[in-house]
């Protein structure tokens, strides 16, 4: 019998350990190195669990999900377009405040997602302390504390990965308060977006925050739709 | 409702939002983000109250010191050429002299054209090109090392101040970096930088970085023309790459790349002590295409030039009447005021083109010599002096990039424009340049 697939992608801040991550669960030797930028281009390995045959994607390294450059066009348009049934955002613990960005940007984009909790050893040699329920509670999504270098919490992780793409486990995140005059325009967008074609594969949620964002991708997408210049 | 209509509607809600919080609806809306954030963490996180300065900090205080950082940067590369140069001169020899066995064994193959296929085209050729695996690797190490343990990253934001007077930002001093060395993943690595002017800017100037291919050029000419300064010259080499690339950046920038540069908050990686196996296998990463690199592209390479060498048929191995001669004669005169003006020279850099190694490479099929004596041939035969081959390596430092890094080029920029010019203006910036040593250095020899 063959066995079912699951798509999972990686992403993270540059430098947060995606690679080295990657590169544990997969076998490969990817090249890891010490200084943001080293994935540039998205890259595929498969490793097995659960009776899962798991293909795991590592995207490039991005602070955020702007159309802005090149690597964040390419994390950003596997996420949309490929649909991965995990996305495994990758934290650096130490540096909880910056990473998170990108995962707030990651929730509203509604992708079902698992928070690894990486470099949990650096966390702890600067004596900071992480109350991981709370983290999870706060975010609604898994939170697994890993030290990928040293293989630790990858087994857990796997096993978190298994059970979002079996349903077994809600991931969906809290939806973020912006304000109510903000919410307000996003909820007019988001109604008359709902009959448009864009968003059948876009959530009109998410295209409601980019078109009022000005996101130049999303915005030219829409002018392309109508001829406009 | 319409695309049209959604936009208009987006306008609207832009402007309404504009009005309330009198500012920017992405504004508000990151604010909102980083509100959520820091709300989170006050529950989550815990931080001692007083964080100590980490060893990484303290560090850092003397590494990217406002005055001591390019200083230290500097001497760093130096030590690593002077440590690149040291330790692979034994082994070199050693290759060197397996070669010239090989190729004395092989010389007596019959039929003689045979022979000289595998003695002066093959063994000459890529022999001397093999040659360079013990310094070109242990470059390779030098450059792991400063990659693991986070130093590039500081490299990058000491250049910062300077880049930004140039009109980019030290976020474009990585790619440059990478580029010592294979310029292509350099190229490559200018996906990070955001603003798309910038971002252009740092690939057409990558290639005037040293990289690997073209360091056995600079050490076979150094060791014959410089044996007292080997280190510093090279060092100047770099350095010039640096330069050359900067200035050029900075014109690019006034003129045909106009415009705001991207803001970027560099950020520093913790120090780490770099692993053996880590340093290794980025050696190996990267020193694997070397050698493919010398059993395919450079094998076939210095087998045509062999041939040329030896067309038409009965003509004298590698003579000026020769195939390889007439394209070699025909290039030269371009030279004449760089000083290097003998054929040998000119056909030399034009297969260079398919790969940096083969000027070397097709040095050595046409001399039919290995690289031990290479640099006594070109001293004796073409009567070269250092200051020719000075304005040479300044040649070949700065023109144009190899086949496969203008592909790198053409498929980042998706533009045959960027990737035609890129060809003509690094070739014409070597060109001045090398007439301008040449004829400059004349004056004081």
């Amino acid at each position: 019998m063959n066995k079912k697939q699951i798509t999972v992608a990686l992403v993270g801040n540059p430098n947060s350990g995606k690679t080295t991550l990657f590169n544990s669960l997969t076998g490969a030797r990817q090249h890891v190195g010490n200084w943001p930028g080293v994935t540039v281009e998205k890259k595929e390995g498969i490793c097995s669990s659960g009776g899962y045959e798991i293909k795991v994607v590592d995207l490039p390294g991005v602070y955020s999900l702007t159309a802005y450059s090149p690597d964040e066009v390419v994390a950003r348009k596997f996420i949309i377009e490929e649909k991965p049934d995990v996305v495994v955002d990758i934290v650096d613990a130490s540096n909880l405040e910056r990473n998170l960005y990108l995962s707030v940007q990651l929730m509203e984009l509604e992708a079902p997602m698992i928070l690894a909790l990486n470099m949990m050893d650096e966390a702890e040699n600067r004596k900071y302390k992480i109350d991981i329920e709370k983290l999870s509670a706060g975010m609604g999504v898994a939170v697994v504390p890993m030290v990928a270098s040293k293989n630790k919490g990858v087994p857990e992780l796997l096993s978190e990965i298994v059970k979002i793409a079996e349903g077994k486990k809600s991931c969906s995140g809290v939806k973020i308060a912006y304000g109510r005059e903000v919410e307000k325009q996003i909820e007019v967008i988001e109604k008359a977006l709902s009959e448009d074609s864009l968003a059948g594969k876009y959530s009109p949620h998410w295209l409601a925050i980019k078109l009022l964002e000005g996101d130049e991708e999303i915005i030219r997408k829409f002018e392309g739709v109508s001829g406009v210049k | 409702m319409s695309s049209e209509e959604i936009l208009k509607l987006r306008q609207e809600a832009v402007a309404k939002l504009q009005s309330i919080y009198g500012g920017d609806a992405d504004m508000v809306i990151a604010d909102a983000r980083y509100g959520f954030i820091s709300g989170l963490l006050k529950d989550v996180l815990k931080k001692p109250p007083v964080e100590r300065l980490s060893l990484s900090d303290k560090i850092d205080k003397i590494i990217v010191n406002r005055w001591l950082g390019i200083p230290i940067f500097l001497g760093l590369m130096y030590l690593v050429f002077q440590f690149v140069f040291t330790l692979s001169v034994p082994f070199m020899d050693w290759i060197d002299a397996f070669f010239g066995w090989l190729a004395g064994y092989a010389a007596n193959i019959s039929p003689d054209w045979l022979g000289s296929l595998v003695a002066d085209g093959i063994i000459g050729g890529v022999g001397s090109v093999l040659v360079f695996v013990p310094p070109i690797f242990l470059l390779f190490i030098a450059i792991s090392i400063l990659e693991d343990s986070g130093y590039m990253a500081r490299a990058a934001f000491v250049m910062d101040r300077l880049m930004h007077k140039i009109g980019l930002h030290g976020r474009s001093f990585i790619p440059m970096l990478l580029g010592f060395g294979c310029n292509i993943p350099g190229i490559m690595a200018c996906r990070t930088i955001d603003n798309p002017k910038d971002r252009l800017t740092t690939m057409l100037v990558n290639p005037f970085m040293l990289c690997g291919a073209r360091l056995p050029i600079f050490i076979l000419l150094i060791a014959a023309f410089f044996p007292e300064n080997q280190g510093i010259v090279m060092f100047s080499m770099y350095i010039l790459g640096i330069l050359i690339a900067i200035l050029m950046a900075w014109i690019f920038r006034k003129t045909l790349l106009k415009g705001e540069s991207g803001h970027f908050v560099m950020e520093l990686p913790p120090y780490r002590l770099p692993t053996i196996v880590g340093v290794l296998t980025h050696m190996w990463e990267r020193g694997k295409m070397f050698l493919q690199k010398a059993g395919t592209l450079i094998l076939a390479a210095v087998i045509v030039i062999w041939f040329l060498s030896s067309m038409p048929w009965g003509v004298e191995y590698a003579s000026a009447d020769s195939w390889i001669g007439h394209i070699g004669n025909f290039f030269a005169p371009v030279f004449a005021w760089a000083g290097f003006d003998q054929w040998q020279a000119s056909a030399s850099l034009i297969f260079g083109f398919l790969a940096k190694e083969v000027v070397i490479g097709a040095m050595g099929t046409m001399f039919a010599v290995e690289e031990g004596l290479l640099g006594n041939v070109l001293a004796t035969q073409l009567g070269w002096t250092p200051l020719i081959a000075l304005s040479f390596m300044v040649f070949s430092l700065l023109y144009v990039p190899c086949v496969a890094a203008l592909g790198a080029i053409r498929s980042e920029t998706k533009s045959w424009k960027w990737t035609i010019f890129t060809a003509v203006y690094t070739t014409a910036v070597a060109w001045v340049m090398s007439v301008l040593v040449f004829q400059v250095g004349s004056l004081f020899v």
